[in-house]
């Protein structure tokens, strides 16, 4: 009969396969040896912190979905995901997860890397060019509000210079240096 | 007189200086003394951090390096700059390997972290060195049966491990002034000021949730004790009535304007005007 002849639609729950040749099994190691990356391993993908981020939601990529990518080598995909940036850092997935991975500082090791090859998203970057060129993100301008609360017109102790100088030369600076001119 | 250093950031003294004004004046109630840090700048906030770790590292440990000459702690009214000064000292004072790379670079400055200074915010000195006792003594204008709901901000209460701060610590300093303190569902929630340079929208989302979530609980007053919640959550409220059509009409105030108003200082001396949510009307109809 016709009917048993058409091929019904795959179900939408089937997800390609994940290509395992684009898999970089180096990438758990690194993010492993980074600042407060020890823990990485011991995620067995509970999605508990997917549970307590209050925007996961509108992630393509959950939490819980992106440390598990990191395990699998997913390195591409994690690094020029939105979803590192999107991060409040509001810590809430990293103090609920049970294995106590440190998922918030995870993500901040992402974005570090993801900056090391320069993918960042542009207001950020020109947050990075702003401390290089004024030492500070606020700086004040409306001194008659400082006077009328009897402050100092200039921040007492405020020397921008130094900072400047060392974020010239770590990553920020040449970050900020490079394509702006 | 117990002497701090003050650590004000960027933030508060461009943006809130009633905020800094108030906490000068709590302070010197208490006999505290703030010294402002010499010779600091910005803390670098969480996007320093997420570009740049080692110069995120290095500009905090400086400032910590400048603040061990002291051999006082340091004082921050600010959850940012608290956020950042408690990570790297945390990172610096458990990671050899950090510790040795950083003091390197501090070298060419002279400068040394040792970890002598601690960083602390505000409201854990007066709760924890002043103590509600002596606070208790000071109340002479209580703001008995208002209802406040505290917004602890994310980086005061978490990673704990870190920040070593209890939310009580806000809930006691509100209720010594005699105010109601409103519990609401989303206490924990972020305000949504980091997101904001990628996705505006998206903090605003969580400014306005945030609020509703206070408003509904019946708070007539929220508090903050820092400057990038206080833009999302006082600032941001004038913006909701032309992206929501919602308008909360809810003050925000700094938590040492509160407790400054209820030990008897001034609405001038607080810079209670420089909120945007005029808190006026609800505190002369307290004390009318």
């Amino acid at each position: 009969m016709a009917e048993t002849e058409d091929k019904a639609e795959p179900p939408a729950i089937l997800i390609d396969p994940i290509d395992m040749s684009k898999l970089d099994s180096e990438f758990r190691h690194e993010i492993s040896s980074m600042p407060n990356g020890e823990e990485l391993s011991a995620c067995f993908a509970c999605s508990t912190c997917t549970a307590a981020c209050p925007i996961a939601n509108v992630w393509k990529y959950k939490p819980h979905q992106l440390i598990r990518m990191i395990l699998l080598g997913m390195r591409e995909e994690v690094l020029s995901s939105e979803e590192i940036w999107l991060c409040l850092t509001c810590f809430q997935c990293q103090e609920r997860c049970p294995q106590k991975v440190r998922v918030t500082d995870i993500l901040f090791d992402c974005k570090n890397l993801a900056a090391e090859e320069d993918k960042i998203p542009p207001n950020v970057a020109a947050l990075g060019k702003q401390l290089v060129e004024t030492g500070q993100l606020y700086t004040v301008t409306a001194d008659w509000e400082r006077e009328d609360m009897d402050l100092e017109p200039e921040v007492p102790g405020l020397d921008v210079e130094p900072i400047k100088k060392i974020l010239k030369g770590t990553r920020t600076g040449r970050i900020s240096s490079g394509g702006s001119e | 007189m117990p002497t701090y250093n003050l650590y004000m950031g960027c933030s508060v003294p461009a943006n809130y200086p009633n905020y800094e004004a108030a906490m000068t004046r709590v302070a010197n109630a208490f006999g505290i003394q703030l010294d402002y840090l010499e010779g600091v700048a910005c803390c670098g906030s969480p996007n320093l951090r997420a570009i740049d770790h080692f110069g995120w590292l290095v500009v905090n440990a400086r400032t910590l390096a400048i603040a061990d000459k002291t051999g006082n702690d340091t004082i921050t009214p600010c959850n940012g700059c608290f956020g950042s000064l408690k990570d790297v000292y945390h990172i610096l004072v458990h990671d050899a390997d950090s510790r040795e790379a950083v003091n390197k670079e501090l070298k060419k400055e002279g400068l040394e972290f040792k970890g002598l200074s601690k960083p602390r915010h505000f409201v854990e000195v007066l709760y924890t060195d002043v103590g509600m006792e002596e606070i208790k003594k000071k109340i002479t204008t209580p703001l008995d049966g208002v209802g406040i709901s505290i917004h602890y901000g994310c980086h005061i209460l978490r990673p704990a491990d870190v920040t070593e701060f209890k939310p009580e610590i806000l809930d006691e300093l509100l209720r010594v002034t005699g105010a109601t303190v409103v519990e609401y569902p989303l206490w924990k929630q972020c305000c949504g000021a980091t997101v904001l340079p990628v996705n505006e929208a998206l903090g605003i989302r969580l400014a306005r949730d945030k609020l509703k979530s206070m408003k509904e609980a019946g708070a007539e007053f929220a508090t903050v004790v820092c400057p990038a919640c206080a833009n999302q959550l006082d600032l941001q409220q004038l913006d909701l009535k032309k992206s929501y059509g919602e308008d909360y009409n809810l003050p925000i105030l700094f938590l040492p304007q509160i407790l400054g108003l209820a030990m008897g200082l001034s609405e001038e001396e607080v810079g209670l005007s420089m909120n945007r949510v005029p808190a006026g009307p609800i505190l002369s109809h307290l004390r009318g």
